[in-house]
């Protein structure tokens, strides 16, 4: 073992870290959004948009990610003719794969709010975005944490696929130092560390976020 | 936009589209097996009551499901050079190890719901303690995490063309190759796209339909 690689290619490797928590911010963020969209789409009472809802959701949750992220790099751009940089192509990938997971987290969170409580709220006058807002929303949110982590850990590990269309990621910036220095064994154990730290950190703050904020059901 | 659309494309490449189903398939059942032989150890180790083989489990769960699919796949394909595995096999070892976490995880709160009096039970009326978990536990066990197994089983025939990148010649990787001959990147994808979808639909149908509960997904459990 030579150890020395990581350390001679630190400051690279460090960009290609950076690169990869920064692509993972921007899509826990923008899949976050996307996802509650979804979600609140797909348990609301609007025919239309719940059946575009559903179909969103089963037609990304039977997809592969992988597949997913060549589609908007290189099949979509085939249609239009105009191709985006593989980071920003990842980085909407990324959201439309994991709006999708978290869209049907969103609706089950909703759904395991009691029926009784939504009724009451609006017997007593509230409007049904009221309702959703000051009743449903803060008890669902908080359910759903635990499921919300798992998906995000789950992105912060896929965000490795976007080395596969080309970026230089932690994996592609890895990839680029081996190709030149031939030290696999070394670099792969960095690379499964640092994952390692940055996923195992995340869900433990997923799980102190739970204790804190969890509902005794 | 003017694009001219040629989905017959795929038919011509028929055959080399039913090559990588039967290799995505493979990878998929062969992961499977080998995750469920690693999960139904690690997760018994995890539910038992030894300390040590419970550290070992719990240490190997967190490692293997902390760190990205494609590491896995790049360890066994170019880690380990000195081993001379072909793809197919790296793809497969990949898939095994990382899900294998998973299984483990399912396995063990599936025999820490069957109650704690049964095992009590069983042994105060004479049977040793290889009879209690082959007769008492995994039978009620396994019934209770079979739905997450077939939840589990889906995600492995997504998570399988992640072998594509170690040229492993599956359904993403023919696209691919679709994709470099003809330049027909939009039918090329889009078609794999619905391959994959209907083959993960009719699975979790299946499933629905036998097991009656929901599916869990795996990735749902820390």
């Amino acid at each position: 073992m030579d150890a020395s690689v990581v350390a001679r290619n630190l400051p690279y490797l460090a960009d290609g870290f950076a690169l990869t928590l920064e692509m993972a911010a921007l899509s826990i963020l923008g899949g976050t959004v996307v996802g509650v969209a979804v979600g609140l789409a797909r348990a609301g009472h609007m025919p239309l948009l719940r059946h575009a809802a559903a179909f969103y959701i089963e037609l990304i949750r039977g997809t592969p990610l992988l597949v997913v992220l060549l589609v908007v790099y290189l099949a979509v751009p085939a249609l239009t003719g105009q191709r985006l940089g593989p980071v920003p192509s990842a980085v909407i990938g990324f959201i439309v794969f994991v709006a999708a997971y978290i869209g049907e987290d969103v609706r089950s969170g909703i759904a395991s709010v009691h029926i009784g409580q939504i009724e009451a709220g609006l017997a007593s006058g509230l409007s049904r975005a009221r309702v959703m807002r000051l009743i449903v929303l803060p008890q669902a949110i908080r359910r759903m944490i635990p499921a919300l982590f798992s998906q995000f850990v789950r992105l912060l590990k896929f965000t490795s696929v976007a080395s596969v269309i080309g970026a230089t990621d932690l994996t592609g910036a890895v990839l680029a130092v081996n190709a030149r220095e031939v030290k696999p064994l070394e670099l792969l154990a960095f690379l499964a560390l640092a994952y390692f730290v940055a996923c195992y950190s995340l869900s433990l703050l997923g799980r102190w976020l739970n204790r804190r904020f969890a509902i005794a059901s | 936009m003017s694009y001219a659309f040629d989905w017959g494309v795929l038919w011509r490449y028929r055959e080399a589209l039913l090559g990588g189903l039967g290799l995505t398939l493979a990878l998929s059942l062969l992961g499977l097996a080998g995750a469920m032989a690693v999960g139904l150890v690690a997760g018994a180790a995890g539910a038992g009551e030894r300390r040590l083989p419970r550290l070992l489990a719990a240490g190997y769960v967190e490692l293997a499901r902390n760190v990205p699919l494609l590491v896995h796949m790049y360890f066994w394909y170019f880690g380990l050079t000195a081993l001379r595995l072909p793809a197919f096999w790296c793809g497969v070892l990949g898939l095994s190890i990382y899900s294998g976490a998973y299984v483990a995880e399912i396995v063990r709160a599936g025999i820490q719901s069957v109650p704690a009096g049964q095992r009590a039970a069983a042994l105060a009326s004479g049977l040793s303690q290889w009879q209690v978990l082959r007769l008492v536990i995994y039978p009620q066990a396994l019934r209770i995490v079979a739905p997450s197994l077939a939840g589990l089983f889906s995600q492995l025939i997504k998570d399988s063309s992640l072998a594509s990148v170690i040229s492993v010649a599956e359904l993403t990787f023919v696209a691919g190759e679709i994709e470099g001959d003809t330049f027909r990147a939009f039918e090329a994808y889009i078609g794999v796209t619905v391959l994959y979808l209907i083959i993960v639909t009719t699975i979790t149908q299946i499933a629905l339909r036998t097991f009656r509960g929901g599916i869990v997904d795996p990735e749902m459990r820390y």
